[in-house]
């Protein structure tokens, strides 16, 4: 029996190895989603399959203090960054930082000073370039990840906070919340391109994948504003209601629905933007004040932060419902989903 | 397709390249008040960021400030600011802003209101150029009446006084009587003067839950001070006319009565609201000017922000088109409350949440007083917005003002 089988699994081998390395080397990618716990001063890691809580990752000994809140992948989905601060916007202090995770260990792996009170983070689609919103300064700080070097500080409206880079990594983009406009920055040639204005205290902004558009979140105006990305103006405002409270929004893989975070509402809406119109609101079981939403990159399944209930909503994305609810750290902020090869 | 680009940029830019520069013209009164010096604060602080905003749209925003003494030198120096082509006026305390709204008609330029709660001025005597950025009296009262009835405290006595003690007790008597049932009036004084002796008398034999002082600010610390001495257990507020809701005030009020100055307070706004963007901007102030953010210099500082938007949003300077944004139905103002708010079309009057402070003694301005309550609550998902803020002051059925609209 043994000699059968060691037989069997050496044919086996030969035979595995004929096919080339991608049958053999490429088990299937794992996800994990990780969630900035604003008031725990951590980060709680779940895994996509299962739903369960993994770990969680102390950043500060200070909760309460020490506030996790805006994150971005790279590329490759194996580093996540997390933008730190404090609750005492105006003075810089050592907190003020972005600190990254290495997925497959869980451990923070290194920390950049990008600018005061940095409250969300982009990476360029190359994984060079890491873009921060400094909120209570009105700046946005380019950072180099390969020379650790701040590339530079823009001006941008006041209370700066969504920021995105578009996928071709020529402009980025800056929310500013009280001013309700949307600053452009040139990413190569490292200066302002121009400003315009949005709905009412913009507070997320995603581009499509092939970057023709970009969707800013109108939290106030209670409206997404659809931007042509190329133009850099406003070309349509798709209207939630007054009461939605929209923030941040994450593209299904087709780029065919956008799925808006509606904080204050308890509700995620999913947005056909084909027609530019809500399609769904999802309400049921929801989590109180979904803040974060992402999509896995095999787009199964759709993550939200919700940062009253002190939980994550897990929604089915084919029927647009919620089908688990999962316990998190403190004050759930943003979500993203890394990836363990 | 550049072509295209260009010509779509220059359109933009030569829209916004038109606004140039607006000018608001600020109207107050002469004194250094803590409330007036909060309010030249707060519109400082507004042209400062709004100005920095207008910039980036490649536009200016000024702010032009002047005092008066009375409403009739209020009134010349408006004309004066219309003169200099101020797209809109901003002022309202010590009775001037029935002189400067007659002004924005005649000038047909819009007037924010930031310092009268009066009721008249929402009512019989509304203006359709005037915008209510300050609460009315009926918001205050309502709001007042909710949260100590809420809270089981619904035995009140009013006492009342000064110009508009009558108004404000007759509708403190709707706001606990036909809006919030349950509570009961116990008693009501009105006081000609600063001797409060009668009064407390009659408020020992009624023995309230709550007195409400419908007084001028002055004379609420005069009574608090009396009231103290003779050792009453029933909790004591006020009427929050925009100089009673800052922290001097309150610092007042508790030097002169330590332990029944320490109660509860409506106010505009509290340097302590940290949610909604909030926080940002209480730090922000507080950073500049060394005090927290007292209510009236939020109210200055949003009359800038919700002219500077309405600007931005209609691209003109023109009196006119900056009024019809103001009136739209549809027009949303962000003034870090955590929803959108509006104007209501019968009378003109900001729709928006208040707040709950409670007093205590404390060395530093910040520790006088703490946010316990925010009213109507924000977060009700499935309920309409508008009509939930509407729960606050005079609906249209009840509107003597007949600007029309909602």
């Amino acid at each position: 029996m043994g000699r059968i089988y060691r037989v069997s699994l050496l044919v086996f081998v030969l035979c595995a190895s004929s096919l080339g390395p991608i049958a053999l080397v490429q088990p299937a990618a794992r996800y994990r989603a990780y969630v900035s716990n604003e008031y725990g001063a951590s980060i709680t890691v779940i895994d996509v399959t299962s739903d369960s809580v993994i770990g969680t990752i102390s950043i500060s000994g200070r909760p309460g203090e020490v506030r996790p809140r805006g994150m971005a992948v790279s590329p490759d989905g194996r580093t996540i960054y997390v933008a730190l601060s404090d609750f005492n916007p105006r003075v810089e202090t050592k907190e003020d930082k972005v600190v990254a995770i290495d997925v497959a260990s869980n451990r923070v792996v290194a920390e950049y000073r990008v600018g005061t009170n940095p409250e969300r983070v982009a990476l360029s689609p190359d994984g060079t370039q890491l873009w921060a919103a400094n909120e209570n300064a009105a700046r946005a700080t380019g950072f180099d990840l390969r020379t650790g070097r701040v590339l530079g500080d823009f001006q941008t409206g006041v209370e700066p906070e969504g920021v995105a880079v578009s996928p071709d990594g020529r402009w980025v983009y800056v929310t500013g919340e009280t001013s309700h406009t949307v600053t452009v920055i040139d990413a190569r040639e490292l200066r302002v391109l121009r400003h315009f204005l949005v709905a009412q205290r913009p507070r997320f902004v995603v581009f499509s994948q092939d970057g023709a558009k970009a969707y800013v979140s109108g939290e106030i105006g209670g409206a997404v504003s659809v931007v042509d990305a190329r133009e850099h103006r406003v070309v349509q405002t798709i209207s939630l209601g007054l009461d939605s409270r929209p923030v941040e929004m994450a593209l299904s893989l087709d780029g065919r629905l956008l799925f808006v975070a509606g904080g204050g509402t308890s509700a995620v809406y999913a947005v056909d933007t084909t027609q530019n119109r809500v399609v769904r609101v999802i309400r049921e079981r929801m989590g109180r004040r979904p803040w974060g939403i992402a999509i896995t990159p095999d787009g199964s399944k759709i993550y939200t932060a919700n940062g009253l209930s002190d939980s994550v909503s897990v929604i089915d994305p084919t029927n647009l419902a919620v089908i688990r609810s999962v316990s998190v750290g403190r004050g759930p902020h943003s979500v993203v989903i890394g990836v363990v090869q | 397709m550049r072509v295209l680009l260009v010509s779509c940029l220059l359109t933009f830019f030569h829209s916004f390249a038109q606004i140039g520069e607006i000018r608001v013209g600020a109207v107050l009164p002469p004194g250094a008040s803590p409330a007036l010096e909060a309010v030249r604060n707060g519109l400082r602080m507004g042209e400062e960021e709004y100005d920095l905003n207008a910039r980036l749209l490649g536009w200016r925003f000024r702010v032009l400030t002047a005092t008066a003494p009375t409403p009739a030198a209020a009134a010349q120096v408006a004309e004066r600011f219309a003169s200099q082509g101020v797209s809109a006026l901003v002022g309202g305390f010590a009775d001037q802003a029935p002189a400067l709204a007659r002004v924005a008609q005649a000038r047909r330029i819009p007037l924010l209101n930031i310092g009268d709660p009066s009721d008249r001025l929402r009512n019989e005597a509304c203006n359709p150029y005037m915008f209510h950025l300050e609460a009315s009296a009926a918001m205050y009262l309502d709001a007042l009446a909710t949260w100590f009835v809420r809270a089981g405290l619904r035995t009140w006595f009013l006492v009342y006084g000064g110009p508009e003690g009558g108004d404000l007790r007759a509708r403190a008597r709707k706001a606990l009587l036909e809006r919030h049932f349950g509570a009961r009036i116990v008693g009501e004084k009105g006081v000609q003067e600063r001797a409060f002796q009668e009064v407390l008398q009659a408020i020992r034999r009624a023995q309230p839950q709550v007195v409400l002082l419908l007084l001028p600010p002055e004379a609420q610390l005069a009574f608090l001070g009396q009231y103290e001495r003779v050792g009453l257990a029933a909790q004591v507020t006020g009427f929050p006319y925009p100089e009673a809701q800052t922290r001097a005030f309150f610092r007042e009020a508790l030097a002169r009565a330590p332990r029944s100055g320490g109660g509860y307070r409506a106010v505009l706004w509290e340097a302590k609201l940290d949610a909604y963007g909030a926080r940002e901007l209480n730090a922000r102030y507080l950073e500049k000017f060394g005090f927290p953010m007292d209510p009236p210099a939020w109210a200055a500082y949003q009359a800038v922000k919700i002219l500077f938007e309405a600007v931005a949003f209609t691209q003109s300077k023109e009196g006119g088109r900056i009024r019809a944004h103001l009136r739209d139905p549809q027009a949303v103002f962000d003034v870090h409350k955590g929803i959108g708010v509006s104007f209501r079309p019968w009378d003109q009057q900001l729709r928006q949440p208040l707040y709950l402070v409670k007093l205590a003694s404390a060395k530093e301005a910040w520790d006088l007083a703490s946010l316990v309550g925010e009213l109507p609550a924000i977060y009700r998902p499935g309920t309409d917005p508008v009509e939930r803020l509407d729960q606050l002051g005079d609906l249209k059925r009840d509107s003597r003002c007949r600007l029309g609209g909602g």
